[in-house]
């Protein structure tokens, strides 16, 4: 008997529609924009410098990434072993990181040391030295790096089918070989940071526990920065993906196989977009995933396989990825289509399209739990000129959209002939 | 300052709150107190299957994750040398789910053949490709059954070879299941968007209804002194040569604990780690460098591993580590480093607080420690650490006769 009370799921409430903090923009004295965040209940903060330096900017591979990584390795006031001590010392924390369309730096820190970060900041950012025998160091390091990444089937499968589906000749397309790593010097270095790491390419977002003293001293160690126009002239390349649509790479000794299938897609700035990420939830975007039931949960295939939705700045791209044993990859790449073909032909149960919305409000409500989180999202956003109103349109999906849109999608987005196959292993 | 409540059921689950407003959400962290220490040396690998088998539906719920999806909610877990644990995350007007969830599954599991063959499935491909399929990934399991002859912890948690898994029958994991998994051998902990007054309620009436089980006695033969240094070489077919070095140290509740892991911060703790600023940056003999311990309840290791640079000879790369290692008894430029470890240590543990999720999991593991208030010491405990401290902690333990050393060398011609 106790038993009965045992078998009937707790009343389930609709999740309460998500509150987003309003996210306040502001200029510095000289029109760097600032994005203001206010969260939190602890005296911390992050605090993170965008400029649009991405590879999206870089001729050369490599150039992107290194001229971010070179950043921290020693300014005009500070080597690079004091700047790392000096962040240490302080408790903070710090990323330097590329993507494809930006770049730039976060700063997780106390409140209490705002004004040694933003010292340490405004010096990484814009004094930056790269003395040769750091790059020298930093190059041979990541060579190291890159031949232990190669090795490994899934980072491979990765950079073949980003270069299938953008192009050889595209930044987000190209792959890295061993002998870029001898190309860079510290003069292109030196003219990629004084071309894109400039006060007019800078837009700042900051979250946390804050005041009125955060804004003044961001004016104060940034705000009289001279403004020099930039270039903003990115390669020029056009996308242009493969003909070939299915590459096999030979990995002799590997026991699993890495697969990637995907193709480009639309970006956040498609209305279609929230629909599509939608799509991706059901298709393989949780853990209760079409793909993760059959592959792993039932056939026990693999690990774990996933598929996921991106935006860029030029474009998007959609992909599967999932590292199987080599015996059963090909019987796991005909499931995937066989998943495929049933969103584009038979409607979704009412009941999974419950279970999916309420996964996608509980992910939201994630998205914009405290100052880190929030600014994140933000960002996401911003990113392509939208704002935090995208995510009331994502909401609103979630709630109307319905079985046949659903197929609509599916028919839309995952036609089959489009989409590349890479797979990487031994045969 | 992390405050929180206890209270302990008839049937002995020990549960704890505390209270966050500031989120929307609740975590929920169940702690089992069985971990792959506690297999049979011939059948390892049991303890994490099992956790695996948790999501196949248990005796009135036939599946986990839907109903839990349906609510909002989010889940994972991860298996140990020493505990299991299982946590989620959920708006908070649907945390009862949660309850109705974890109490049913700790009374019993849907033990379908269909179920473990496929869990079985799922494991051996997660051995492959965390362990086989990837550069160095069986590094660590060499590493362990060098330093460990005797201790369970000889043994990673995916178990001691993949012919464990394949071997191992329905029947075992059942068996696994009913000496272990039961409210007297469990930490319930909830944190978030959930008063006292309403955890209390939701426990009593989900878990408190569950019979205590007999455990099994844990009665694990202890590592004997290490008293000669372990050497191993392994040759495979990787791009660069690498160096793994394990000290034993004492076990988690061992009064030199915090020592111990300020020791490691000096040594890596980020890029202004003695290691990296000597030996990646300085003599550019490694291109990666790390130190950690690996802070198991049980008497531990300190391990220090990395990669070398092209044409670096190990016997040089090994001796300039040692080096850096000595330079921490020399007192001088000590003091700076240790309180730059300790400020980070600070505000590493102000970051942390500020997930539901960490405060959870540290409430519950410090329970099984015997002292959950740990959250809110351990800092303290951290800066009480002195020079003396580390020089004599050193030489206690950086001593060769102590250490297992496992070269990892390259094939490959141009290495």
């Amino acid at each position: 008997m106790i038993n009965n009370f045992r078998r009937i799921q707790p009343p389930v409430f609709p999740v309460e529609k998500v509150v987003i903090p309003e996210t306040l923009s502001i200029r510095l004295n000289n029109g760097i924009p600032v994005y203001v965040i206010e969260a939190g209940t602890e005296e911390i903060m992050r605090l993170e410098f965008i400029f649009r330096a991405g590879q999206i900017m870089e001729n050369l591979p490599l150039l992107a990434s290194t001229s971010n990584m070179m950043l921290s390795e020693g300014s005009e006031n500070y080597s690079s072993e004091e700047i790392n001590r000096a962040v240490d010392y302080y408790g903070a924390f710090f990323n330097l990181s590329v993507k494809r369309d930006r770049a730039g730096l976060v700063f997780f820190l106390l409140n209490k040391h705002i004004k040694k970060i933003l010292e340490l900041s405004h010096e990484i950012l814009f004094h930056p030295v790269f003395p040769e025998a750091e790059l020298y160091s930093l190059m041979k390091k990541r060579l190291r790096w890159f031949l232990v990444n190669r090795e490994k089937v899934q980072n491979l499968a990765s950079d073949v089918f980003f270069e299938s589906i953008f192009g050889m000749d595209h930044p987000y397309g190209h792959q890295v070989i061993e002998q870029d790593f001898e190309m860079i010097t510290r003069a292109l270095i030196y003219d990629f940071h004084s071309k894109y790491y400039t006060i007019d390419n800078m837009t700042v977002i900051v979250s946390g526990k804050l005041n009125k003293k955060t804004i003044e001293l961001l004016n104060f160690y940034f705000g009289g920065l001279t403004v020099n126009k930039t270039s903003n002239e990115s390669t020029g390349n056009l996308l242009k993906g493969s003909e070939i649509k299915n590459v096999h790479v030979n990995k002799k000794g590997k026991i699993q196989s890495a697969v990637r299938i995907g193709s480009p897609t639309i970006n956040k700035r498609h209305p279609d977009y929230p629909g599509l990420k939608i799509l991706d939830s059901i298709l393989g975007g949780y853990f209760g995933s079409r793909l993760m039931k059959n592959i792993r949960e039932d056939k026990g295939y693999t690990y774990g396989i996933s598929s996921s939705v991106s935006s860029l700045d030029l474009t998007g791209y959609k992909v599967i990825s999932t590292e199987v044993s080599k015996e059963n990859c090909q019987k796991t790449i005909d499931e995937i289509y066989k998943e495929i073909r049933l969103l584009q032909r038979i409607p979704v149960e009412k009941e999974e399209m419950n279970v999916v919305r309420n996964y996608i409000s509980g992910e939201m409500i994630r998205m914009f739990d405290g100052p880190f989180a929030l600014a994140e999202s933000f960002k996401s956003v911003w990113e392509f000129g939208l704002d935090n109103t995208y995510y009331n349109r994502l909401a609103e999906k979630i709630k109307t959209i319905d079985q046949d849109e659903i197929i609509e999608l599916a028919r839309t987005y995952y036609n089959i002939d489009e989409l590349y196959q890479v797979t990487v292993g031994s045969k | 300052m992390v405050n929180y409540k206890r209270f302990t059921l008839d049937n002995g689950l020990r549960v704890l709150v505390h209270e966050d407003k500031s989120t929307p959400l609740v975590a929920m962290n169940i702690l089992y107190d069985v971990g792959s220490k506690d297999e049979d040396p011939s059948a390892t690998g049991l303890a994490h299957l099992l956790e695996h088998h948790m999501y196949g539906g248990s005796l009135n719920i036939p599946e986990y994750d839907k109903p839990l999806q349906l609510a909002g909610g989010e889940n994972n877990a991860y298996t140990s040398n020493d505990i299991t644990n299982y946590y989620l995350t959920m708006p908070s007007e649907n945390i009862e789910t949660g309850f109705w969830l974890e109490s049913d599954r700790m009374i019993e599991l849907d033990f379908s053949q269909k179920n473990f063959d496929t869990q079985k499935n799922v494991v051996i491909e997660e051995f492959k490709q965390r362990y086989l399929n990837k550069p160095y990934g069986d590094a660590m399991l060499m590493l362990r059954s060098l330093a460990y002859k005797v201790h369970p912890y000889r043994w990673p948690t995916i178990g001691m070879d993949i012919s464990h898994i394949e071997n191992t029958d329905l029947e075992q994991v059942k068996r696994f299941f009913f000496s272990y998994y039961a409210p007297n051998n469990a930490i319930l902990t909830l944190t978030g968007n959930i008063t006292y007054d309403l955890a209390y309620r939701l426990s009593q009436k989900w878990f408190g209804p569950i019979d205590k089980r007999h455990i099994l006695c844990r009665n694990l033969p202890s590592e004997p002194a290490q008293n000669e240094e372990r050497v191993q070489t392994i040759e495979k077919d990787v791009p660069v040569t690498a160096l793994y070095k394990a000290w034993h140290i004492g076990s988690r509740n061992s009064p030199d604990y915090y020592t111990l892991d300020l020791i490691t911060d000096i040594l890596s703790g980020g890029e202004s780690g003695r290691l990296y600023n000597k030996l990646v940056r300085g003599k550019k003999l490694f291109s990666k460098i790390n130190a950690y311990i690996t802070s198991d309840i049980d008497p531990g290791l300190l391990i220090v591993h990395g990669k070398l640079m092209k044409g670096i000879k190990k016997e040089h790369a090994e001796d300039s580590l040692n080096e850096v290692i000595k330079s921490l008894q020399n007192p001088s430029g000590i003091k700076n480093d240790m309180k730059k470890v300790k400020n980070k240590f600070e505000s590493s543990t102000v970051f942390s607080n500020t997930s539901i999720l960490n405060k959870a999991n540290n409430l519950s593991f410090n329970e099984l420690l015997g002292n959950p208030n740990l959250i809110n010491q351990e800092v303290n405990l951290y800066r009480k650490v002195n020079p003396d401290m580390v020089i004599e902690a050193c030489r206690r333990y950086f001593i060769p006769s102590n250490c297992s050393t496992l070269y990892y060398k390259s094939t490959r011609i141009d290495k």
